[in-house]
C-alpha cells in the first residue's frame, strides 16, 4: 500500500490497524520532507566549509601564494603539505593563548553585569506601578540599536573631548581628560561597558519574565509563616528562578565570546593587543595577515573549545527543562 | 526612629524612581547623543565644550547622506569613500540591501521554522536532544566558520550575492525561530486541526489554513524578531560581500574608514536611519520579546 497521506473526502472505512500504520507513514513522509532541505543546506554549504578548513589546517596556503589566478582551483594548487606544524605554532602562540583569556575574562564580566543590572532592575520593576511601561520602553532600547553603531555613537561620547569627559568633569568639578578607548588598560573594561550597555535589556526581559511567571502561592505561604521579604527573595523566589537565570548566564556568555562588532568597529583589537579577543584575532589572521592555513588551524581550535561549552551549556539547559516539565506536571491545575 | 508601613513603602518608592531614573539617563544618552550629532553642523562634531543641543541644527548631514547632495564617489578597490563629487546614492543601495536580504531570510527561516515547529510539537519529528542541538547553529561564533565558506562561496559563486548571505541568516537564525514559534504553537488546542482532519484536509492543508492563521499573531511577533537580528548583522555581510551586496551596517563602516577624516554628523545620520526601523519594529513586539529567547523555560 504506497502512502495515502491525504486523507479522502469521503472517510475510508479501514480497520483501526491500518489506518494507525498509514497515519504513522504519513507522520514520516511529512518529517522527511521538512528535515530534507535543512539538511541538504547542511551538508552543501557547513560541511564542505568544513571540510575545506580542515584541508587547509594542514596544507599551507595564503592568498597572496595564489597569484593572478584567484579561481578556487588554484587555492588548492598553491597550497603545500606542512602536517601539523601550523598546529604545533597555534599550540605555542603566546598572542592566540591571551586573546582566549581575554574573551574569557570579556564575557564573564560582561555576564556578570548583565546579569546583576538586568536582574536587580526587574525586581525594582516587575510589580506594576505608575510609569511601568514608560521605564519598560526606554530600558530595551539599547537592544534594539545595532552594534556597529552602538560602536561608533560610543566612540563620539568617549573620545577624549567627549561629552563624557564634560560631563565628568562637571560633576568633580575639574577637566577629565580620561582615554577611554585609546589606553592600553581601559580599553577592554570600555568595550565591556558597551556591551553591558547593549545587552543589559536581554538580561532584564528574561527576568521581567521569569518574575512575572513565578506562582504566588509559596511566596503568600511564607509571608503567612511569618518570613521576611529577604528571606522569601533568596529562599522562595531565587531557587524558582534557576532555570531562567542559568538562561540569561548561558546565551549572555556565548553572545559576547562572538562580539566582533563593537571590538573590531572600535579598535581593531588595539591599542597594541589590548582588544585581540578571539573573534578579532581570527580575522586579523585570516582576512589582514591574509594567512587562510593559520586562520583555520585557530578557527578549529576555536571551534572545539566552543562546541565543548556549547554542549555543557545546553547539557544543563535540558536538565533544568527537565525539572521544570517534572514540576509542572505534578501540577495538575497547569494546562 | 521606626518608620511606619507606609512611610517605609514610600521610601521604598523614590528610591525605585531614583534607581530607574539613573538608569533610564544611561541608557537614553547615548541615543540623545547620536540624534543630537544628526542635527549638527560640521563645526560642531568636534567642538569643546561639547554641544548638546545645537543652536544652529541643520539638515544638512540627512541630506548629505541621504538625499546625496554634495555626493561622495567611492574607492573601487578599497571600497573606501574618497571624495565628495559624485552622486552615487550609496545608502539607499546599501538599505535595499539590507531590506532584501533581511525580509528574504527571515520569511524563509519564519515559514520554514513554523513548519518545523509544528512537526515538533505534534509528531515530535526532531527529539528534544535535537532540538536543543539545533542550538548550535546560533551559539558557535560564525567567525570559526566564515574563512572556508568565503572559500566555497567563491567556488559555488554565492560570494558576494543576495542568496549567500540569506543562506547563512537563514541557517543562523532558524533556531529561534523554531523555538519561538513553538512556543506560539504549543499553546493552540489541537481540536481544530483534528476537526479539520476529519473532515479530509491534508496536512499541509491544515497546517496552512488552519494552525498558523491560529498563531498569526506569534507568527508576527517571531518574523519581526528575527528581521532585528538579521537587519544588525555585521560579520557575515563584512566578510561575505565586497562590492556588490553592501548592507547597512557595513556600509556605515566604510563612513568611519573614510579618509575624509571623521565625519560624525553624517554617521549619525545614517545611523538614526539604521536603527528606527528595529526601535519601531522592536516596540512593536515588546510584549513578546522576552519569548524570542525563552526555550520553554518561561511558563505563564
Amino acid at each position: 500500500m504506497t502512502a495515502d497521506t491525504t486523507m479522502n473526502a469521503e472517510p475510508a472505512p479501514r480497520r483501526g490497524n491500518s489506518r494507525e500504520a498509514t497515519r504513522a507513514q504519513g507522520v514520516k513522509r511529512f518529517k522527511w520532507t521538512v528535515l530534507t532541505p535543512l539538511m541538504a543546506l547542511m551538508i552543501f554549504i557547513l560541511l564542505p566549509a568544513f571540510l575545506l578548513q580542515g584541508y587547509f589546517s594542514f596544507f599551507s596556503f595564503s592568498i597572496f601564494d595564489a597569484g593572478d589566478d584567484p579561481s578556487f582551483l588554484s587555492y588548492f594548487r598553491a597550497s603545500t603539505w606542512v602536517g601539523l606544524d601550523l598546529w604545533a605554532d597555534a599550540f605555542s602562540d603566546d598572542k592566540f593563548g591571551y586573546a582566549i583569556i581575554r574573551s574569557l575574562l570579556f564575557s564573564t564580566g560582561v555576564t556578570t553585569g548583565c546579569f546583576l543590572l538586568g536582574f536587580g532592575l526587574a525586581l525594582l520593576m516587575y510589580r506594576p506601578f505608575r510609569g511601568q511601561g514608560v521605564y519598560y520602553i526606554f530600558f530595551i532600547l539599547p537592544m534594539l540599536t545595532v552594534p556597529i553603531v552602538i560602536a561608533y555613537t560610543g566612540e563620539m561620547i568617549l573620545y577624549q573631548n567627549g561629552p563624557l569627559n564634560d560631563i565628568i568633569g562637571m560633576v568633580t568639578g575639574t577637566r577629565s581628560e580620561v582615554q577611554f578607548l585609546y589606553n592600553q588598560q581601559a580599553a577592554l573594561t570600555t568595550i565591556g561597558l558597551l556591551e553591558i550597555w547593549n545587552w543589559t535589556p536581554f538580561s532584564f526581559i528574561i527576568m521581567m519574565a521569569g518574575l512575572a511567571a513565578l506562582p504566588k502561592e509559596p511566596q503568600e505561604a511564607a509571608q503567612i509563616l511569618g518570613a521576611s521579604r529577604w528571606r522569601i527573595f533568596w529562599e522562595v523566589q531565587l531557587p524558582l528562578l534557576r532555570p531562567v537565570i542559568l538562561l540569561a548566564l548561558i546565551l549572555r556568555f556565548l553572545e559576547s565570546m562572538a562580539e566582533f562588532p563593537k571590538t573590531w568597529g572600535l579598535l581593531q583589537g588595539g591599542p597594541g593587543s589590548a582588544t585581540e579577543t578571539i573573534p578579532v584575532y581570527i580575522f586579523i589572521n585570516a582576512w589582514q595577515f591574509f594567512d587562510l592555513s593559520y586562520g583555520a588551524v585557530l578557527s578549529y581550535l576555536v571551534l572545539f573549545m566552543m562546541v565543548a561549552i556549547v554542549m555543557s551549556a545546553i547539557w544543563l539547559l535540558r536538565r533544568e527543562k527537565k525539572s521544570l516539565d517534572e514540576m509542572y506536571q505534578a501540577s495538575p491545575e497547569e494546562s | 526612629m521606626a518608620m511606619t508601613k507606609s512611610q517605609r513603602r514610600t521610601a521604598y518608592a523614590a528610591m525605585r524612581y531614583f534607581l530607574l531614573t539613573i538608569w533610564l539617563l544611561i541608557v537614553a544618552f547615548p541615543i540623545f547623543w547620536m540624534v543630537s550629532t544628526s542635527f549638527k553642523p560640521d563645526r560642531e562634531w568636534f567642538a569643546w565644550p561639547p554641544v548638546y543641543i545645537s543652536e544652529n541644527a541643520t539638515l544638512q548631514n540627512y541630506l548629505a547622506v541621504w538625499a546625496d547632495v554634495e555626493g561622495h564617489s567611492v574607492d573601487e578597490q578599497t571600497g573606501e569613500i574618497k571624495t565628495y563629487a559624485q552622486s552615487l546614492q550609496r545608502p539607499w543601495v546599501a538599505l535595499g540591501n539590507s531590506a532584501l536580504i533581511s525580509f528574504i531570510a527571515t520569511t524563509l527561516s519564519v515559514l520554514f521554522g513554523s513548519v518545523l515547529a509544528y512537526g515538533v510539537s505534534r509528531y515530535q519529528i526532531l527529539s528534544e536532544g535535537r532540538m536543543f542541538q539545533l542550538l548550535m547553529l546560533r551559539m558557535v561564533p560564525p567567525i570559526v566558520l566564515v574563512a572556508p565558506i568565503s572559500i566555497w562561496y567563491s567556488a559555488l559563486g554565492l560570494l558576494d550575492t543576495v542568496t549567500g548571505l540569506v543562506i547563512l541568516y537563514f541557517l543562523t537564525t532558524l533556531p529561534y525561530a523554531v523555538w519561538m514559534s513553538k512556543s506560539f504553537i504549543d499553546e493552540v488546542p489541537r481540536e481544530m486541526e483534528q476537526a479539520a482532519e476529519i473532515l479530509g484536509a491534508s496536512r499541509w492543508r491544515t497546517i496552512w489554513e488552519v494552525v498558523l492563521p491560529l498563531v498569526r499573531s506569534g507568527l508576527v511577533a517571531t518574523f519581526l524578531f528575527i528581521l532585528i537580528l538579521t537587519w544588525s548583522e555585521y560579520l557575515l555581510a563584512l566578510l561575505l560581500s565586497k562590492a556588490q551586496v553592501v548592507t547597512l551596517p557595513v556600509e556605515l563602516s566604510k563612513y568611519q574608514g573614510s579618509t575624509e577624516g571623521r565625519v560624525y554628523g553624517r554617521q549619525a545620520a545614517l545611523s538614526v536611519g539604521i536603527t528606527l526601523p528595529l526601535i519601531v519594529v522592536g516596540l512593536i513586539i515588546r510584549k513578546h520579546l522576552a519569548r524570542g529567547f525563552s526555550f520553554g523555560m518561561v511558563r505563564r
